[in-house]
């Protein structure tokens, strides 16, 4: 009887040590939350089910923390073994006890007053590995803190902001460095990925999504364009450790909605590229939107997942795109597998047997403009997509809606915002948020729920049967995974801008999500 | 508790004034200051500003800057006089250190201090300019806040005075188990200690069947010191001041 006391008593004493092979078997401790995505594949579904189908009803707020509300809270907590870690906007970080939401530690990284802030105060999580925390700043830096009590070990410069250069994105650990991209594309600035050793903090590799001169792809920018072609990777991408390949989504070419001074295919803007993690080698890349006009990064989750395709077991990627597309690539070769629209559109004729995008004949932004579908937000864009292994489904939420595109012509100010166009809401048109399910050997619907407004909010499956998302005016939402039936809801106070996790705590499943300036958790009663 | 800054300086290598100097300032000093400098300015949970080795500056300016900021990360607080207030204080200050008492310096050797802190293995609960442990205070600046007769007693008796945010608590579980440890956080329903393998031990208090503050300190007393070694340690304690950034004091700042 003891000796069980004691074994209980030593998981909720906490384990600080998150080694690198925990990292790659994260999905093997459900109860726990390790990365950005929860599993290095961003497959985002937990084997959990103590909050299922039949009791979610009954799911109610356990705490609440409130952080200093400075901006759009979109952060992603982690958990580690009963504590949980969190970034906020303007440089804030916390930990606290994961049950009930008590303090640990917090500190603050304290932004330069005159920083340009190119992605806001905003901040979206931390990288945890052995016994360190990783974060962004959003004036470009990298921080290293000590998850025993916040302090900071080490901070390093990712992009400076002087250039127009910024980091929002939560670090993704691979191994023994810390990869990361920088934000920036709005200002004209080159973008790279970067990779950090974890113990000094001293760059590893750095890997400039637009090729330098004399590099392959580099013809593929009119003249000087390359210098300022934006292609910021700008989201935490995911890791293949069989493989060894890094998966990142990249930003669209700058200036955003004028692609006359950028002649050219623009590579590897809007492309999902493959990158050797130990050196930051480019293996394969495919260009989901070749001389993008319209904002339509590829910066969406790069999801992994291993199944049949077409009777061969197959190591897929699927990426919701911005562009509306539902994309299905062999993760090996980056071969083309299929691309299905999920969204209305009204760009694409269909694909050349590359994959290559048959465009419309007119789509591009025009001096007086041009009716697209979907909008310069998309589409889909950074809200977390899930998969759901049991059901074989891919879940999404994304925009619904339309954009008059402008272009004018822009010159180039180091610094400045670098758009090349505006756009415009279309009147009388409506437009809506969406959470679709997917199958993803057809790219077919199997059911839809449609939110009032287009919302910035992702999906978490879990294997109680149960999709966890929702929307901008504040409504966190459960819905049945198999028939996108509504669950459960609440409303939350304030609109929502991340996704939702789950976790559990001695013996007790929680979902925490981020909304307004408060993190709230819910439990059954 | 013991009021340690009531002790005789014992360091000081010049003789020690019998009476404080009286001063228009010596008010102000004395419901403010004194309980951390001293009565007479001779130390104790802050610094000595009688003959301590000034860190912060010795001229007017540096004085009113320390006194109406604080130094933050550390127990110096900021402090708003007004009118001829601070002109007061600033006089009085200078005058604890025109009496003729020498500057307090160690006796000991600082090096064979660092091996004894080494050798004993005080970083298995401190920690030192971002290495050893988080779970007893960080000793990085020890030195700068400290005065010599307290850090001596802090070896030597350390239940002689513990501060609240490191008092021990110690838990007995609902079975009967036992956890004793800083705690970090509390309410009445939850209560989160730091145990000395540095993990957070986290109840609900539902958990708990009994728990109380320890009277002594976590930390062991070390008596068995030879004088030499105790001197050599002192030393050595004395001798970390931190490094000041540009934002003032890195370390510590909103952390235990
Ligand atoms: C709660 C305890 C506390 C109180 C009260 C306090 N101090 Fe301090 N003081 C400290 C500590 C600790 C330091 C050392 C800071 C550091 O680590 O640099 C310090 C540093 C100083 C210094 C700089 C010494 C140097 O080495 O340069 C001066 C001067 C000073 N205090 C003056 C005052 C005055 C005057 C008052 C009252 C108005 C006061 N303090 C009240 C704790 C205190
Ligand atoms: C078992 C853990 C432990 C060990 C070992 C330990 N300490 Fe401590 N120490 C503490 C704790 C806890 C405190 C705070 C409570 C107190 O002041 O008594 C402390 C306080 C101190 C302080 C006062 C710090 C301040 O800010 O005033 C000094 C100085 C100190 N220790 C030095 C040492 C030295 C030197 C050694 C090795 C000879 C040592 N300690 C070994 C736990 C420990």
């Amino acid at each position: 009887m003891r000796s069980v006391f004691c074994a209980a008593l030593l998981m909720l004493a906490v384990r600080a040590e998150v080694p690198y092979e925990r990292l790659v078997n994260a999905s093997s401790e459900p109860q726990n939350w390790l990365t950005y995505h929860g599993d290095y594949g961003g497959v985002r579904h937990r084997e959990l089910d103590q909050i299922n189908t039949a009791n979610v009803k009954d799911l109610r707020l356990e705490w609440l923390f409130q952080v200093p509300k400075s901006g759009r809270f979109e952060t992603v907590p982690l958990v580690v073994d009963g504590v949980m870690y969190f970034t906020a906007p303007e440089g804030h970080a916390f930990a606290v006890d994961a049950r009930s939401g008590r303090e640990l530690w917090r500190r603050r990284h304290r932004i330069p007053e005159n920083a340009l802030l190119v992605g806001g105060s905003i901040n979206r999580g931390f990288a945890v590995l052995g016994g360190r925390l990783y974060m962004a700043t959003p004036e470009g830096r990298l921080l290293c803190l000590d998850s025993r009590n916040g302090e900071e070990l080490w901070d390093v410069e990712v992009g400076p902001w002087q250039k127009g250069f910024g980091a929002t994105s939560a670090p993704l650990a691979v191994k023994d460095k810390l990869i990361i991209g920088v934000a920036g594309g709005e200002y004209g600035v080159r973008g790279y990925l970067d990779a950090y050793d974890a113990a000094t903090g001293k760059r590893v590799w750095r890997w400039y999504s637009i090729p330098g001169k004399g590099e392959p792809g580099n013809e593929t920018w009119s003249g000087d364009s390359w210098l300022r072609g934006g292609a910021p990777p700008w989201m935490t991408g995911t890791y293949d450790p069989q493989l060894g390949l890094l998966y990142w989504g990249i930003g669209n070419p700058a200036p955003d909605l004028d692609g006359d001074v950028r002649k050219g295919d623009n590579l590897y803007s809007s492309s999902i590229v493959a990158l050797d993690a130990n050196t930051g080698k480019l293996v394969w890349h495919y260009q989901t939107m070749p001389h993008d006009t319209h904002d339509w990064d590829a910066a969406q989750t790069p999801m992994l997942a291993d199944l049949d395709w077409k009777g061969q077991p197959r190591k897929l990627l699927f990426q919701g795109n911005r562009n509306g597309f539902f994309y299905v690539l062999d993760r090996v070769t980056g071969k083309f597998l299929m691309a299905k629209a999920f969204a209305r559109q009204n760009w694409s004729r269909g694909f050349d047997e590359t994959g290559r995008p048959i465009y419309e004949a007119s789509i591009d932004p025009t001096p007086d403009g041009n009716r697209i579908c979907p909008g310069l937000a998309g589409g889909a864009n950074w809200m977390a997509p899930a998969f759901n292994p049991q059901l074989k489904t891919f879940y999404l939420q994304y925009f619904e809606e339309c954009h008059t595109y402008y272009s004018m012509p822009q010159q180039f100010k180091e610094g400045k915002p670098y758009w090349g166009g505006t756009y415009q809401s279309i009147e009388n048109e409506r437009k809506w948020g969406n959470v679709k399910a997917l199958d993803p050997f057809t790219g077919e619907a199997k059911w839809s729920f449609e939110f009032n407004k287009p919302s910035w909010v992702g999906t978490l499956s879990t294997s109680g049967g149960l999709l966890f998302t929702g929307d901008d005016d504040g409504y966190l939402v459960a819905l049945d995974a198999r028939s996108g039936k509504l669950l459960w809801k609440i409303n939350t106070g304030a609109s929502m801008a991340t996704a939702p996790i789950t976790y559990m705590v001695k013996g007790k499943q929680y979902l925490t999500m981020a909304s307004g300036g408060a993190l709230l958790t819910f439990a059954l009663p | 508790m013991k009021l340690l800054w009531a002790l005789a300086p014992l360091l000081v290598t010049a003789q020690t004034i019998s009476k404080p100097p009286v001063a228009p300032g010596r008010s102000i000093y004395l419901s403010n200051c004194s309980l951390c400098h001293g009565a007479t300015g001779e130390g104790g949970r802050g610094p000595n500003l009688s003959s301590g080795t000034p860190v912060h500056g010795t001229t007017d300016a540096d004085l009113r800057r320390v006194i109406s900021k604080g130094v933050s990360g550390t127990p110096m607080p900021s402090f708003r006089f007004e009118g001829s207030e601070m002109a007061q204080l600033l006089g009085y200050l200078r005058s604890l250190r025109t009496t003729r008492v020498a500057v307090e310096k160690a006796p000991g050797d600082a090096a064979s201090g660092h091996v004894i802190y080494e050798k004993l293995r005080c970083n298995a609960c401190h920690r030192i300019d971002k290495s050893g442990s988080v779970y007893g205070p960080d000793l990085s600046r020890v030195g700068a806040g400290r005065s010599l007769a307290y850090l001596r007693e802090s070896i030597v008796n350390p239940s002689a005075d513990v501060p609240p945010v490191y008092r021990g608590v110690a838990v007995t579980a609902a079975d009967g188990s036992r956890v004793t440890g800083i705690r970090v956080n509390e309410d009445s329903f939850s209560l989160q200690l730091r145990n000395i393998a540095q993990q957070f031990v986290l109840f609900d208090k539902s958990e708990i069947k009994e728990m109380g503050e320890r009277k002594e300190s976590l930390m062991p007393p070390y008596s068995n010191l030879t004088p030499k070694e105790l001197d050599d340690l002192v030393s050595y304690l004395a001798s970390l001041r931190g490094a000041i950034t540009k934002q003032g004091v890195k370390k510590g700042v909103e952390v235990r």
